[in-house]
């Protein structure tokens, strides 16, 4: 049994911390809001409140929640006993952020407003440097290897597609990579699970795009444990992929979401589910004294929080119905 | 060695190991609960007074090894009196009436502790709750007492 008794403050800390998280009853009273401004108002009570001030107008949402992630990742770095735990999510904003770089810079799609500054690993500066200079010797091997042959490809075939796909692939095999070191069975369910559960919604895409099998084959991450190119052929009612899944654990994601799927079209319901899904794993880590889980299970909910409350702005600002709103959250953690 | 040792060197054995292995399961035990303390206090320094009482604790065993400690002593006139003579089997006994405080104090404040760091857990979401927090990590103190007990019984059977 490993030692986990180093995790003894930084659990006491997240658990202290898990009682400022937004329950159900802040996030029914942002959906209830009339107006964006005032769904706003309701964060005034909570964490969000620092950052109130300075907001201009509503539509600055968005400066705000960037905040807080930065503020959350700055926070679990110095407390977690094991920092590969929070570089483990933090990945995920270095391939976002060079991805965006790319893009800018073959692609001339210039969308700087999408960067993440200071969350991710790798300072931002250098991967603009080394985007700019087409020299990715000082990243880590997978996203080199990835960013290399991306900058080869990119230079015959300007294909936006190209960067999400090659770059996603990295990223997914660098955390699987980063999975194994960390030794934690929680960790490696819940990265299974996620891999599964877009693994599942590429198909569904690729299924919907009229790709062919070879397309798919590319598109699908290799470290899940529902292999799709074997369950079901692209060219099967999609009724088979459900009755093959019955017995997974994505039964009723799968289930309800395609149901969904097939009435309206869009993925929309079937992601709701999956994030749900992700938060009902999460939340096995409530019942964990000392270890990482209770970490992992922090900013989880961090992230899932920060996502509904840019669904209820974004919904509000837009002024969709109240009941469109609430079909689209999330469930919480607390 | 061996021929140079007396009963009541076997005795002060005895009294060493009460005092060692209780005194440092406590002091892990303390430990664990501190350092939780410390990371709910950071987050509400309000908690300080129902957290110390839980980190308290775990502190009683080294005190029942102590008083283990102390009474062999007493008994065999290492304190307030002249050492008396004793014979190798009776320091056996004496040694051995240290024993069941020394493993089970070292264990049981270990565990101690991990209750009641979980119970610092518990009222860093529900302050209200102190008490079973207290329970819960009260039930464990059993054990340590039972062995107290045993230990007591044992010395004063001699």
């Amino acid at each position: 049994m490993p030692n986990n008794d180093r995790y003894a403050y930084a659990v006491g800390r997240i658990r202290a911390m898990e009682t400022r998280l937004l329950d159900r009853g802040k996030i029914d009273r942002m959906v209830e809001a009339r107006s964006a401004e005032e769904a706003l108002k309701v964060l005034g009570e909570s964490e969000y409140g620092e950052y109130l001030a300075d907001l201009g107008s509503v539509h600055q949402f968005e400066k705000m929640l960037d905040a807080e992630l930065r503020r959350i990742y700055v926070e679990l770095r110095k407390i977690s006993p094991e920092p590969d735990l929070i570089n483990f999510f933090a990945k995920k904003f270095d391939y976002h952020n060079l991805k965006v770089l790319i893009k800018a810079n073959k692609l001339a799609e210039k969308r700087d407003e999408l960067l993440v500054p200071e969350v991710g690993n790798i300072p931002l500066a250098e991967l603009i440097r080394a985007v700019g200079d087409d020299d990715y010797r000082n990243l880590p091997s997978r996203m080199r290897q990835a960013a290399e042959k991306l900058s080869e490809l990119l230079r015959l075939d300007p294909d936006p597609q190209l960067v999400g796909l090659l770059l996603d692939r990295a990223m997914y095999q660098e955390l699987e990579d980063a999975v194994d070191a960390q030794q934690s069975s929680f960790l490696k369910g819940y990265f299974t699970s996620l891999v599964d559960l877009i693994n599942i919604k590429t198909y569904l895409r690729v299924r919907r795009a009229n790709r062919p099998k070879d397309f798919l084959q590319q598109a699908l991450l290799p470290s899940g444990n529902v292999d799709m190119n074997k369950l079901v052929q692209l060219v099967e009612p999609l009724e088979v992929l459900v009755d093959r899944l019955m017995f997974s654990p994505y039964a009723q994601v799968v289930e309800e979401g395609i149901q969904m799927y097939q009435k309206t079209d869009t993925l929309t319901r079937y992601e709701k589910l999956a994030d749900d899904h992700l938060i009902k794993y999460a939340k096995q880590a409530k019942f964990v004294t000392f270890g990482p889980e209770p970490i992992i299970g922090y900013l989880l909910a961090k992230e899932n929080e920060i996502k509904m409350i840019r669904i209820i702005m974004v919904g509000k600002i837009n002024q969709l119905p109240t009941e469109e709103i609430k079909e689209r959250l999330r469930d919480v953690y607390v | 060695m061996i021929e140079s040792m007396t009963g009541l060197s076997l005795a002060i054995v005895g009294a060493a190991l009460a005092v060692l292995l209780a005194g440092i399961g406590s002091a892990i035990g303390i430990g664990i609960v501190g350092q939780t303390a410390a990371g709910v206090v950071t987050e509400d320094p309000d908690k300080f007074g129902p957290t110390l009482l839980l980190q308290a604790l775990p502190g009683t065993q080294g005190i029942y090894g102590l008083l283990i400690g102390f009474l062999i002593l007493q008994r065999t006139g290492m304190i307030g009196g002249t050492p008396m003579e004793i014979s190798m089997a009776e320091g056996w006994l004496f040694l051995l009436s240290g024993l069941p405080i020394a493993f089970v104090g070292l264990m049981s404040a270990i565990a101690q502790g991990k209750a009641a760091a979980s119970g610092v857990l518990l009222i860093a979401k529900r302050p209200e709750e102190l008490g079973k927090a207290i329970i819960y990590a009260v039930m464990v103190e059993t054990y340590a007492v039972l062995a107290l007990l045993m230990s007591i019984m044992i010395l004063f059977g001699i």
